[in-house]
């Protein structure tokens, strides 16, 4: 099966590239091969003695032993796609990463501490300076006062944050309520743990909170409940009532709170809130973040997660065993690059705001439903103008016949039904690169 | 809230080596502990990061160059043929690679053989996947493979053996012989079981110990996943730049989780790899020469304080020295005596054997020293260690 290794050494790597569905290869190899195994002690005739020199082997190549815990995985369709891509030169506002590259005086500081010798492990729940500025950035935005030490841990990004999260405090068979469309690790790492996952659908046009269906949802037997705020891929950002009523229902039911803020620096309509911050809320939550998102260092691997201590404790053990450690010289730049002034956020939005501008107007001119993205770098819309039968079906001739790539959102929902309609533009790229897409598709896309 | 806890993640400890640290630390004691080299990195590995940098390499990136060069690596040391579009998961460190691997295959209940006396990653790794780490003691004084306890240590549920030979979850410096290998191979083969192996010092071998993959061995390919990393061989073990290699359909599992769990190394230290894993032959000899004279320099201080040093080390960047006779103080409190004492700090032995494998009073009678450390740091430890002899 291709996998996203192509002869282009710089082809992207993003994780929407890289959906992984259950095929049947892999279920046919997820069972414990104990026939094979019977057969082989069997024909030995020699159980118990000394194998050296008598090995009797077996008669074919082993069938591969893949864990169950890969039988959730999805298949990438992406995969496929990026290779369509390629091949018809297609402009890729699929990619959830920029184009263009991170700010000098973060690269310099991650070019100093290289030079200055800091290539060795760091500590395993981060360099402190960046553990201190993570608290002080943490205040800044939520008003919280925590303790670098006890209650920062930093990870191989947020992907990490995700995985260490779930792994460290999720139990086979504990319930998980998740909020559909989601980013695809969080399912994923989630049937690692062996979780029960439940979902609740956020539709268009304002993708809210269905609040009554929620308080059904969630009951005494849920464990945690993951947040992405501001909402990728809708562009959606957790208001405070629907906050009011998420903190309530797990104060009540003494739940948890995962949640996922890599994109709180790109908050553009509405103000993002950490539910965190919420009275009672503090000691039942992990807020997790990165610095590839807000400082176009995708790549870098640098993210992070504050919890209080009893829930920090589990998540740095998870985290010692999946990474040991993060990456020495970009947690120095990353101390540098969250001390940045006020205006270099101001600027990154302004940024933004023009770069989102350019491509709302030219999805609608073009024939889309556009939905309203109050922050991310990420707009849904709806193709059905179009007249495809699907959304996978639309984004191949958005491909080959248009020369751009978006996503196809159906894989983001626990029924992917639900999610046909729609596809996912970034904006995270260059003007000139936004223009080029939007032109092509005013000129070529086609009401039917 | 501490119910909140997964059940895996309670059962496991904090570091004992990770105390003796700080002890250390505020001691200002010159350190012999940890695996890791306090001299730099070498220049033209660390240019080519800033390059990258610099060259704006710094979004998600998988560097298909770096499975190439690895693919060739494979078929010069040991005459393999990986695939180097299927066969090879880049990941954040071997310890990712690691990780990812036991994830991979790793079902509840499954048993997982470890040698014994072993650093606890790999156990702690198999215990949060839902497994069962079994020991198997090697027997000291040369840390030899007991093929009746190895062979007793399989049953019907043992899924994978680890060898760490070439890990510094190996304090030992034991490196199997290819008669041993032999035999964990055909146990693999004959038990239908995988073997995954942490190759990480695969070019810190020292005499005329050539560095022999299980994997090379016949009907292991199959069933082999080796891991390694740039860590140990181009001194940069906070780059976080690992690998697994493995048959095909292994691999892809591999990766799948690796997806996961990180998504992807540090792009510009995969950048960097290229130019490492490109140095030329005599970077590897001079790394080699450099650390056997390090080696027997430390194993010299060592004897001449009065060590027992029944096992040179033939591989890895550590020596297992078992305590003076004359000594009467445990591991644990004869490091803290050289810390105090002599200001210089090494990790007591007991924290690296299991249960009860080996015998109780020889678990603490073992020392681990690094020699991973400049010339003149080891030259600073060697004064230190001779003007406390008779402390």
């Amino acid at each position: 099966m291709p996998l996203l290794s192509l002869a282009n050494p710089s082809s992207p790597a993003g994780h929407e590239m890289l959906l992984l569905r259950s095929a049947s290869v892999f279920r046919s190899v997820s069972r414990r091969i104990s026939t094979v195994r019977m057969a082989a002690i069997s024909t030995s005739g020699e159980k118990g003695a000394s194998p050296a020199g008598q090995v009797q082997l077996p008669p074919s190549p082993p069938p591969v032993q893949v864990a169950k815990r890969l039988e959730n995985f999805k298949t990438t369709i992406f995969t496929q796609m990026s290779l369509l891509a390629i091949k018809h030169g297609a402009i890729n506002l699929g990619q959830g990463f920029p184009n263009f590259d991170g700010p000098e005086f973060v690269k310099e500081a991650a070019i100093e501490a290289i030079k200055e010798g800091k290539n060795q492990y760091a500590r395993g729940y981060g360099v402190p300076e960046l553990n201190s500025a993570i608290a002080e950035r943490f205040k800044k935005d939520t008003g919280l006062q925590v303790n670098p030490e006890k209650e920062v841990t930093v990870t191989s990004g947020c992907t990490e944050a995700i995985a260490a999260t779930i792994l460290g405090l999720i139990n086979p068979g504990d319930e998980v309520v998740l909020f559909a469309p989601f980013y695809d690790s969080y399912l994923a790492t989630l049937s690692m743990a062996g979780a029960e996952v439940k979902s609740v659908t956020l539709c268009p046009p304002d993708f809210a909170v269905p609040l009554d269906e929620l308080k059904s949802v969630v009951t005494k037997k849920t464990r945690a409940i993951m947040i992405n705020t501001p909402h990728n891929p809708t562009g959606k950002m957790f208001n405070r009532e629907e906050l009011e009523v998420i903190a309530s229902l797990c104060i009540e039911n003494d739940i948890l709170v995962f949640t996922d803020e890599v994109y709180d620096k790109l908050a553009f309509e509405a103000e993002h809130i950490s539910i965190a911050s919420l009275p009672g809320m503090y000691e039942r939550t992990v807020t997790m973040n990165s610095l590839g998102k807000t400082f176009s260092l995708t790549g870098w691997k640098i993210g992070w997660a504050v919890a209080p201590p009893h829930l920090t404790w589990g998540f740095r053990q998870a985290h010692s065993f999946l990474t040991f450690s993060t990456s020495t010289p970009m947690q120095w730049a990353a101390s540098v690059a969250l001390r940045a002034p006020d205006t270099y956020y101001e600027e990154l939005k302004r940024d933004y705001l023009a770069k989102k501008a350019i491509l709302v107007e030219g999805l609608k001119a073009a024939g889309f439903i556009v939905y309203p993205s109050s922050g991310t770098y990420f707009v849904m819309v709806d193709h059905t103008p179009f007249g495809f039968e699907n959304d996978i079906t639309f984004c191949e001739y958005l491909i080959t016949e248009v020369g751009v790539v978006a996503i196809p959102t159906s894989v983001f929902y626990l029924n992917p039904e639900e999610g046909k309609s729609l596809v996912r533009f970034t904006f995270c790229k260059d003007e000139h690169t936004l223009r080029a897409a939007v032109e092509r598709m005013k000129e070529r896309l086609h009401k039917r | 809230m501490e119910a909140k806890l997964s059940k895996a993640s309670r059962a496991l400890n904090a570091s004992p080596i990770q105390e003796i640290s700080h002890l250390a630390q505020r001691c200002g004691a010159i350190n012999l502990a940890e695996g890791f080299p306090d001299f730099p990195a070498p220049p033209h590995v660390k240019h080519a990061a800033v390059a990258a940098i610099a060259a704006d390499l710094n979004q998600y990136r998988h560097v298909q160059g770096i499975c190439d060069l690895l693919a060739v690596k494979m078929k010069q040391n040991h005459v393999l043929d990986f695939d180097p579009l299927t066969d090879f998961v880049i990941c954040c460190g071997q310890s990712e690679a690691f990780a990812a691997t036991i994830l991979a295959t790793i079902d509840q209940g499954d048993e997982v053989l470890i040698f014994d006396p072993a650093y606890e990653t790999y156990e702690s790794c198999i215990i949060l996947a839902g497994g069962i780490p079994v020991y198997v003691p090697l027997d000291p004084p040369y840390w030899t493979l007991n093929v009746d306890k190895f062979m007793r240590s399989f049953t019907g549920r043992t899924k994978a053996v680890v060898l760490n030979s070439y890990s510094p979850h190996n304090p030992t410096g034991k490196v199997f012989s290819k008669e041993e290998l032999e035999v964990i191979a055909a146990a693999c083969c004959q038990m239908d079981c995988l073997a995954i192996t942490d190759e990480v010092y695969e070019y810190i071998t020292f005499d005329t110990h050539k560095h022999l993959s299980i994997a090379s061995l016949p009907m292991m390919k199959e069933r082999t996943i080796i891991t390694s990393s740039l860590s140990k061989t181009f001194s940069v073990t906070g780059w976080r730049i690992g690998w697994a290699c493995a048959p095909t359909a292994i691999a892809s599992a591999i990766r799948n989780i690796h997806i996961k769990v990180t998504d992807s190394a540090p792009a510009p230290f995969q950048e960097a790899a290229l130019a490492a894993l490109q140095s030329p032959p005599e970077y590897f000899s001079s790394l080699k020469a450099d650390y056997v004279a390090k080696r027997n320099f430390l194993i010299k201080m060592l004897s001449e304080v009065g060590f027992q040093v029944h096992n040179k080390p033939q591989g890895s960047v550590f020596i297992f020295a078992e305590l003076p006779k004359t000594c009467l103080l445990s591991d644990i409190d004869f490091v803290k005596e050289l810390i105090e004492k002599a200001g210089v700090a090494a990790v007591p032995g007991r924290g690296f054997f299991h249960g009860d494998c080996n015998d109780q009073t020889q678990q603490s009678r073992y020392v681990r020293f690094a020699f991973c450390k400049s010339n003149d740091t080891l030259s600073a430890a060697d004064q230190k260690m001779r003007s406390c002899v008779g402390k």
